[in-house]
């Protein structure tokens, strides 16, 4: 119960509700430690050997330290017998010159350092990586495309959705008619349009899902901006001299700012969820980086043939991660706005 | 509420009669048992214009709806040309400049409502029809360098036409001359002693003239050849289904070529020698590009055979490169094989950091070869099904050797860091990557297709390879259709790649590095004046040991220069439910599966159907 | 404004919008789509070849010129044919259509009837342990990607226990609708029951909340009488709302189901067109799936305010 006297903002008194649920903090404490790992896997702390090849190919989970196999001349494909010796291009390499040189190189390069023996609590992929490893570095990718993709799609469509619900008239009219021509068309065709201008990358992607989510921020703010512009307060400001800009985004943007927030985490929600798809159809990140999307994408062909700690993991760790989030939103949304609650 | 009760009601009448009808029909066909077989492709086909497409799915049916002039013998191992719809395979005259093909009489068309109810039999109009068709500029055909800059005369028509928009299909040709109503005479621009090959391939087979007219764009959907299947129904990607030609003559197994000792020959011979070919009455095929609903849908017993088992699957099926004993009790048949396939790496020849002829690039291109590290390719990806590649030459081609094999490109990161030491390509800012030797940066380039999931992990193999030695390398994933364009412009630094063979002969591969095709098929623009001399001098002779030696030379000039990293020669894996008779693995790609040889034992297949139902 | 001018009017709005889609999808496909001379010119593609190709599909001619095409191939709706199979794009598009619909009209139909049972139950029991636990178990099965739902599925329902082909296509309806639709279609509710069960039951809250149904409670009314007579009936316009919205959503499909799934249907074709830079059907799919959204999104709005008297035209 709050005191009568007690001024507190509404974002104070949001948290004071948002405090009391339960669920949300826990929710709260699965996305905080998320985030953690993230950072410490992108400082290098975790997983920063992720790619190496630390164990024989698919090994399952085990409790006792693996270590990769002896990978010497063992014959691998199908058995090949020859009756002469192999060619000899000496009289018409241009390299025969170096010949010697080469020679005594070779046999002066170091050998390879000691195989070490990890853990593989959740086994290890085709390559013989850590999968525990990659989920760690892959969250470093899912989340952050999640996060800074959320908040280009929630950017533009806060930017485009004040324009046209504050000014209305013609400005309202041409967004209007960019909304929907871009809603008519199939959401995949603007994707792969979008994935076909950019070479594949991990900016490529955030490119790819905030410019092509907007819109339903755009189609919130746009209303609510509409609503708000015929307030009192506004009306107000603008009577003290507030100009356009002013209005916009220092009076009204703050009160609609809770929509905003709800919109920022479903999209990073379903923006971690697209990563996804995303991979699966070859415009996920470079080979050389890893993410559940590419993870998942793997396990394709994995659980016919029995492997299936990695889809475990990785749709293990998104689950929660993503469940949490969910949950965290839902809560906020609740805290900030009690009259849906009863 | 009623309507609800209606249509519940209307529901499970249908579902009763549908069941009825199955029970019908099975009951009605038990009396005469139809020989169906059912498979599926591992990718889609285009349509059945024989000159018009050129996927190995869409030549796979028109190999069975048309017939070119040749074809390879069933049973000879190694393959042997033998004579198809022509009365005999033509010998060439005039030093390899005159072809003359006899069709035999009493060749006749599948009906068609064009031939208006009269039986239309095949003559010499109708080949030389089917071969000016490739070089018609409206019919943008992908095999049109089949005929083009080897027949005299057929390069001015097409010119003309392509001036005029229009073929003069009527105007004559002097280089394709008909002699009598079955004999045309084929006179090319320059010897071609691979010429006749040419006629193995559906691409060249006699297709009619007023059907093709009469179907003007919808020759796809319309196929009538004189082959032993039809095209009964189509739903495009989806379904394809083949039914016999009624019009088709029958023929028995050949078996003057077979191998008495082979046990697998032999084994075909019992079960299809001597019964009046084709017996499959129809035949049933669905394009499954994923390979677990394909798999699965062999192991389920919905199809008869698997062609390409996929390779994450293998270790269901193989144990110790053996069948597992599950499929063995069952009787599943294994078919193994090398097919007539190179995987390969090409490097831009023209690329300043990679081409080049000189020794320091020479150095840098093996270094990279050798530091790829190929057998985790082979046993990884691969599931240890290929072999590494030796030369440019692929596995059971005419000109093949099987006992060439180099160090020269063994994957050996010891040897590519010293030659890389030796040239110069040394860390000098520490970052743990190689700078060329003038001490500018060194990142290395691949593309790839971007849609293709093997492609990436070759690629994904390409980076940790190259760390191993000390390269920084940049993989870009592209539009498949891009990548084509910038291949064929020079436009990329490394790219990986593949070749199957049109035909079996070691020259369909060797051509990909003719300096004077670059452009067309030459997409590493491999100029080497010696090389190419070579080349010449074996387009000129017949297959033989001078010939062969010549190949020999081609190929250590490749592996010395590098401008392709080999890469593997892939085996293929086939399985067959025991009641597929006469099934045998042939070497040429579009003879995966030969339905005109083979045969169902229809009481075996339906017995097993009801047990596993 | 009556009805019929507000039809009229609206129809006139979705011209500009048409040509934009037209516009937006001609500049797409010629700045990033692939040249399909490429990929039709086969193995051996030289200059020569790949310039006669281009000139054979047209693609060689101005951009104006294109673009006037363009223009009337809409206008009679006669897109011509396709470029890499030669097959007519209206056949095209009306064979894949029937099998996306043999898939998505049940899902839509049996996702909305349960998705407004689940809602009006567990509206019931707001608040109660059952109802968070429901919300849980939505919010888990929301997190998790639709392909790993396909994988799993397929894996167990087609392979292990072997209740369902695990992919494939038949030719009649019937055998479609009773085989081999019913995994793929399984599979899209369950995955598209959460959200909308969500969705629903803030709806039939927010009804809940307002001064009528407690007056209703004040009059004795039974809460069940209240639930299904008063507040389904309104809970049922922002559900029918929705249902509507997702209609264009129909006929395009799930293509990542259609490829598991080996469904000849259109989202599957939408992708192989543009892998083949096959303009002539990317464009019919573009324009066809415009309309429709366009009309669907009209044929909500006219509901809803037949529907709901208080809302007039405007």
């Amino acid at each position: 119960m709050t005191h009568a006297t007690d001024s507190a903002g509404p974002w104070a008194l949001a948290w004071r509700r948002f405090k009391q649920d339960r669920v949300a903090l826990v929710s709260l404490c699965i996305t905080a430690f998320f985030l953690l790992v993230m950072f410490a896997s992108y400082a290098g702390l975790l997983a920063r050997n992720w790619s190496a090849e630390v164990a024989p190919s698919y090994t399952a989970p085990t409790l006792q330290k693996v270590t990769p196999l002896a990978n010497t001349h063992e014959q691998v494909g199908l058995p090949q017998t020859f009756t002469d010796p192999p060619v000899d291009i000496s009289d018409i390499d241009p390299l025969t010159p170096h010949y010697q040189e080469w020679q005594q190189l070779t046999a002066q390069v170091a050998k390879a350092q000691a195989a070490q023996a990890t853990h593989l609590f959740f086994g290890a992929d085709k390559w013989g990586r850590d999968v525990l490893a990659k989920v760690i570095k892959g969250s470093e990718v899912s989340m952050t495309v999640g996060i800074v993709a959320a908040l280009l799609s929630v950017m533009i469509g806060a930017v485009l959705g004040a324009l046209a619900g504050y000014f209305g008239g013609v400005i309202d009219a041409c967004m209007e008619w960019l909304y929907n021509v871009l809603t008519s068309l199939p959401s995949i065709l603007l994707i792969l349009a979008v994935a076909a201008v950019f070479s594949r990358g991990f900016m490529t992607i955030i490119l790819i899902l905030g410019l092509t989510g907007w819109t339903g921020v755009y189609r919130l703010l746009r209303a609510e901006y509409l609503q708000h512009r015929e307030r009192t307060y506004v009306r107000a400001a603008e009577a003290l001299g507030a100009s356009h800009a002013s209005r916009m985004f220092r009076h009204i943007l703050p009160n609609v700012s809770h929509v905003l927030l709800v919109q920022f985490s479903m999209n990073v929600v379903g923006f971690i969820k697209a990563e996804v798809i995303l991979s699966f159809l070859g415009l996920g990140v470079p080979v050389d980086m890893v993410s559940w999307g590419t993870m998942l994408a793997e396990t394709q062909e994995e659980l016919v043939i029995g492997k299936w700690w990695q889809l475990l993991a990785a749709g293990g760790s998104m689950a929660i991660l993503v469940t949490a989030i969910s949950l965290f939103a839902d809560a906020v949304r609740d805290a900030l706005d009690p009259k849906l609650n009863e | 509420m009623p309507s609800m009760f209606r249509v519940l009601t209307t529901l499970k009448q249908a579902i009763i009669t549908l069941l009825l009808a199955t029970f019908m029909g099975s009951v009605a066909h038990s009396a005469a048992p139809e020989k169906v077989l059912r498979m599926a492709f591992t990718g889609v086909e285009t349509g059945f214009d024989p000159q018009r497409v050129d996927d190995l799915y869409s030549g796979t049916i028109c190999t069975e709806i048309f017939e070119p002039m040749l074809e390879f013998d069933y049973l000879a191992r190694p393959i042997k040309l033998v004579p198809l719809v022509a009365e005999s395979i033509p010998v060439a005259e005039s030093n390899g400049l005159i072809y003359t093909f006899r069709i035999k009489p009493g060749i006749y068309f599948a009906d068609d409502p064009v031939f208006k109810g009269k039986r239309r039999e095949m003559v010499a109009a109708d080949l030389l029809y089917a071969l000016e068709r490739l070089v018609d500029p409206a019919n943008r055909s992908p095999y049109s360098w089949v005929m083009e800059n080897k027949i005299v005369g057929l390069d001015a028509q097409a010119a003309r036409a392509a001036q005029s928009g229009h073929f003069d299909y009527d105007a004559p040709v002097s280089g394709l001359k008909i002699v009598d109503r079955y004999t045309l005479r084929i006179t090319l621009t320059h010897p071609d002693y691979t010429f006749l090959y040419l006629f193995t391939m559906p691409v060249t087979a006699p297709v009619v003239r007023e059907v093709i007219e009469a179907y003007a764009s919808d020759t796809m959907a319309h196929p009538v050849g004189t082959g032993p299947f039809m095209l009964k129904d189509w739903v495009r990607r989806a379904k394809i289904v083949l039914e016999r030609n009624p019009n088709y003559r029958g023929f028995v197994l050949d078996t003057q070529y077979a191998d008495p000792h082979n046990e697998e020959i032999q084994r075909v011979i019992r079960e299809v020698g001597g019964k009046r070919l084709p017996q499959l009455d129809r035949v049933e095929v669905y394009p499954i590009e994923s390979g677990q609903p394909r798999f699965l849908s062999f192991m389920n017993g919905d199809h008869d055979v698997l062609q390409d088992v996929p390779a994450s699957y293998l270790s269901q099926v193989l144990v110790n490169n053996q069948l597992v004993p599950r499929l063995k009790t069952h009787g599943v048949k294994l078919f193994r094989e090398l097919s007539p396939y190179v995987g390969y790496d090409m490097f831009n020849m023209e690329n300043p950091l990679v081409g080049g002829y000189d020794p320091q690039h020479v150095a840098l291109r093996r270094a990279i070869a050798m530091g790829y590290n190929l057998p985790q390719q082979i046993k990884i990806l691969l599931k240890d099904q290929g072999i590494p590649a030796h030369s440019p030459i692929a596995p059971g081609v005419i000109g093949y050797d099987p006992n060439f094999h180099s160090t020269e490109q063994e994957y050996n990161p010891a040897r590519a860091n010293a030659l890389l030491d030796v040239f110069g390509y040394r860390d000098v800012d520490g970052d743990g990557y190689r700078e060329q030797p003038n001490g500018q940066s060194l990142v290395l380039e691949y593309k790839y297709s971007s849609g293709s999931g093997r492609a990436r992990e070759a690629a994904d193999l390409w980076v940790k390879s190259m760390k191993t030695i000390g390269l920084r390398i940049d993989t870009r994933g592209v539009q498949f259709a891009d990548l084509l364009r910038d291949r064929k412009a020079g436009n990329f630094m490394m790219s990986g790649a593949a070749w199957v063979a049109d035909y079996p002969d070691a020259q369909n591969f060797l051509q990909l590095l003719y300096g004077p095709n670059t452009g067309s098929s030459n997409d590493a623009r491999f100029k080497l004046p010696a090389y190419d001399k070579l080349y010449e001098q074996a387009i000129m002779l017949p297959d033989s040991p001078e010939r062969n030696q010549l190949y020999r030379e081609m190929s250590r000039l490749v592996l010395a220069y590098a401008p392709w990293h080999l890469d593997v020669n892939p085996s293929d894996t086939h399985l067959a439910r025991p009641w597929v008779l006469g099934y045998l693995k042939h070497p040429v790609p579009a003879f995966y599966t030969r339905f005109k040889y083979l045969d169902i034992d229809v009481a075996a297949q339906q017995a097993t159907q009801m047990n596993s139902k | 404004m009556n009805l019929s001018a507000f039809i009229i009017k609206r129809l006139m709005n979705m011209i500009p919008t048409l040509l934009g889609v037209m516009l937006l999808v001609f500049v797409l496909f010629n700045w990033v789509g692939g040249d399909p001379a490429y990929i039709l010119a086969g193995k051996i593609g030289d200059p020569k070849q790949i310039a006669n190709i281009r000139h054979q599909l047209g693609v060689d001619r101005s951009y104006w010129i294109q673009l006037w095409i363009f223009f009337k191939q809409v206008c009679t709706f006669d897109f011509g044919r396709s470029w890499s199979t030669g097959e007519l794009v209206s056949d095209v598009l009306l064979s894949r259509v029937g099998p996306t619909l043999t898939i998505m009209v049940p899902v839509l139909i049996l996702e909305t009837l349960l998705a407004t049972l689940f809602a009006l139950w567990v509206s019931y029991v707001r608040g109660s342990l059952t109802d968070r636990v429901v919300m849980v178990i939505c919010t888990v099965a929301m997190s998790i990607s639709f392909l790993v739902y396909i994988i799993v599925f397929q894996w167990l329902f087609g392979y292990r226990l072997g209740w369902f082909p695990v992919q494939g296509w038949a030719d009649g309806f019937l055998t479609n609708l009773t085989r081999y639709a019913p995994l793929p279609v399984m599979l899209a509710v369950f995955v598209s029951l959460s959200p909308s069960l969500r969705l629903y039951r803030s709806f039939v809250l927010e009804e809940m909340n307002h001064d009528y149904v407690r007056t209703a409670r004040a009059k004795g009314i039974s809460e069940r009488a209240i639930m299904l007579k008063h507040v389904l009936r309104n809970a049922a316009i922002p559900i029918l709302t929705n249902v509507g919205m997702a209609l264009p959503g129909l006929f395009v499909g799930s293509f990542l189901l259609e490829v598991f799934f080996s469904i000849p249907g259109l989202g599957r074709e939408v992708v192989e067109s543009v892998n083949r830079s096959d303009f002539p059907v990317i464009k019919a799919i573009t324009v066809y799936l415009a309309i429709l959204t366009m009309l669907a999104n009209l044929l909500v709005d006219v509901l809803y305010r037949w529907v709901d008297p208080r809302v007039t035209f405007k």
